[in-house]
């Protein structure tokens, strides 16, 4: 049984060129299981991309260790991909060659390519798009090509960077059902930083709170599966009371 | 989308100036041995490109010379553009290298290119060995510095992005740094097109034999200002024809180069 992600008492300090010390993370600990969305909270600063990059193998802790299914994460590559703010799409291909690309840096022969990349597509409600470029999409277009360059290659691990941050509140709620729909297809163990506490009771299974400067976990609350109402605002009451105290 | 657009309001002033120049001349206020009436240009250039009229020790000769000095700006620019790619992506990417490299190529571009004709033709002597040098040395630069910037500002989540798809190293760079520089670095290109034509002339006047620059020194030598201005409207036409036929190489491998306009 995949243990999922394991973070233990990872830390990690920044040293800037006018020798200002700045403490990102301090000792955070937490598992994220597998299969399951884990939702990260907190406050702006509180060290979360940090996090996220060392989790995805960009950078390297000063302390602690990360490790995946019981295997410690070496540097980036597919088993971990990661979904930002901003699409990052390359401007240059069409969205069928975005989604494509890591299929062909795995050297997968062409008509395998297409099948995943037409299901993939279909899969996030693009198909029709396959020969738009990216400029010509909408920001939730874009987004959901850029969860479907992610998710075509079948990553473990999926992070997934305050993704729905910038788009308005009707296309926040459609991708979120999206995500969760993804998610029961495929199965990932999903990382999901928010600053929104609405967002993290809607499609995370487990909330881990993070306090800012230096980031530390507040709290973690596991969310059952259905909840009434009176269950979602103690979590939520949970949920502030632990961004309070940070 | 029409590839070739015309507007007609940029024909109003040159149409307009040219009708000047025509009453200046016919009227005697413009001697013909510093400027030459309108017809009389168009006659030397025709008889330059075709012989036909043998009006001038140049008739016929226009094919040769322009062929000589398209040569020496084709490898002029090429020289340029292999130092530049490389050199600029080097210190693009590489903060040491940029380190070490960078502060010397901003103090040699800080001599301006006419100043490196003493010393290349004591380097080089007169022809096409100093002609060559300074085409490449000048078009470098633009190269060099669009690519160095374009390398250095590749959005750092499209090389996380690549990363994560298991793009790496030289791949990385073929498949995401390369072409997310290009736009860039075409603009480098073109500018270095530009620059080379510009010192193909600086180059030629020196003396040379051959080409359209040494046509407009002997020339000048000779009292024919016709055909000085005639090789310059030659000159003008291969630059710019040579600028849209690198743009056009730049939109066959980028086509996102053409959709750029008309964005948000």
């Amino acid at each position: 049984m995949n243990r999922g992600l394991e973070i233990h008492a990872v830390s990690r300090t920044f040293y800037t060129e006018n020798g200002t010390v700045v403490p990102a993370l301090d000792g955070v600990s937490f598992d994220a299981p597998a299969g399951q969305i884990t939702a990260l909270l907190g406050p702006s600063g509180c060290g979360k991309s940090s996090l996220l990059n060392i989790i995805a193998g960009f950078d390297a802790p000063d302390a602690g260790e990360v490790r995946f299914a019981g295997v410690p994460m070496g540097r980036a590559d597919s088993h971990c991909s990661m979904v930002f703010q901003t699409p990052a799409l390359f401007a240059w291909l069409t969205v069928a060659q975005n989604v494509e690309f890591g299929l062909k840096r795995k050297k997968l022969p062409r008509t395998e390519r297409e099948k995943a990349v037409s299901g993939m597509l279909r899969l996030v409600g693009l198909d029709g798009f396959a020969l738009a470029y990216p400029d010509e999409l909408s920001g939730g277009m874009q987004q959901r090509a850029a969860l479907a360059r992610a998710l075509v290659l079948r990553p473990e691990l999926l992070l997934m960077d305050e993704p729905f941050a910038a788009l308005d509140a009707q296309m926040r709620e459609k991708m979120q059902d999206l995500l969760l729909e993804l998610q029961r297809t495929l199965g990932q163990t999903i990382l999901f930083v928010t600053h929104d506490i609405e967002e993290a009771l809607r499609i995370s299974s487990q909330v881990v709170v993070l306090s800012s400067r230096p980031g530390r976990v507040a709290d973690t609350i596991p969310l059952p599966p259905a909840m009434d109402d009176a269950a979602r605002t103690a979590c939520r009451a949970r949920i502030r009371a632990a961004l309070a105290e940070s | 989308m029409k590839r070739w657009k015309f507007d007609p309001l940029a024909l109003v002033l040159p149409a307009l100036m040219v009708v000047l120049w025509y009453f200046a001349s016919a009227s005697g206020l413009l001697p013909a041995y510093k400027l030459p009436s309108p017809g009389g240009l168009l006659r030397v250039l025709a008889d330059f490109a075709t012989g036909v009229l043998g009006i001038t020790p140049y008739s016929g000769t226009m094919l040769p010379h322009l062929l000589c000095s398209l040569r020496r700006v084709v490898c002029g620019f090429v020289i340029a553009t292999a130092c530049g790619l490389t050199l600029g992506f080097a210190t693009g990417l590489s903060p040491l290298l940029r380190r070490l490299f960078d502060p010397l190529i901003h103090v040699i571009r800080a001599v301006p290119g006419v100043g490196w004709l003493p010393v290349a033709i004591v380097w080089f002597g007169v022809g096409e060995g100093n002609t060559l040098f300074l085409i490449s040395l000048a078009a470098f630069f633009p190269i060099y510095v669009n690519t160095a910037h374009a390398a250095a500002t590749v959005p750092e989540q499209l090389i996380k992005a690549g990363k994560m798809m298991d793009a790496h190293g030289l791949t990385l760079f073929r498949t995401v740094i390369f072409p997310a520089s290009f736009p860039e670095v075409a603009v480098g290109l073109r500018l270095g097109l530009g620059v080379a034509w510009a010192y193909l002339v600086l180059g030629e006047v020196t003396g040379v034999a051959t080409g359209l620059g040494a046509v407009m020194n002997d020339g000048r030598m000779l009292g024919h200002v016709d055909i000085v201005l005639a090789a310059m409207i030659v000159i003008a036409a291969a630059g710019k024809l040579t600028d849209l036929l690198l743009l056009a190489a730049c939109r066959a491998y980028c086509p996102q180069m053409r959709k750029r306009r008309g964005r948000k």
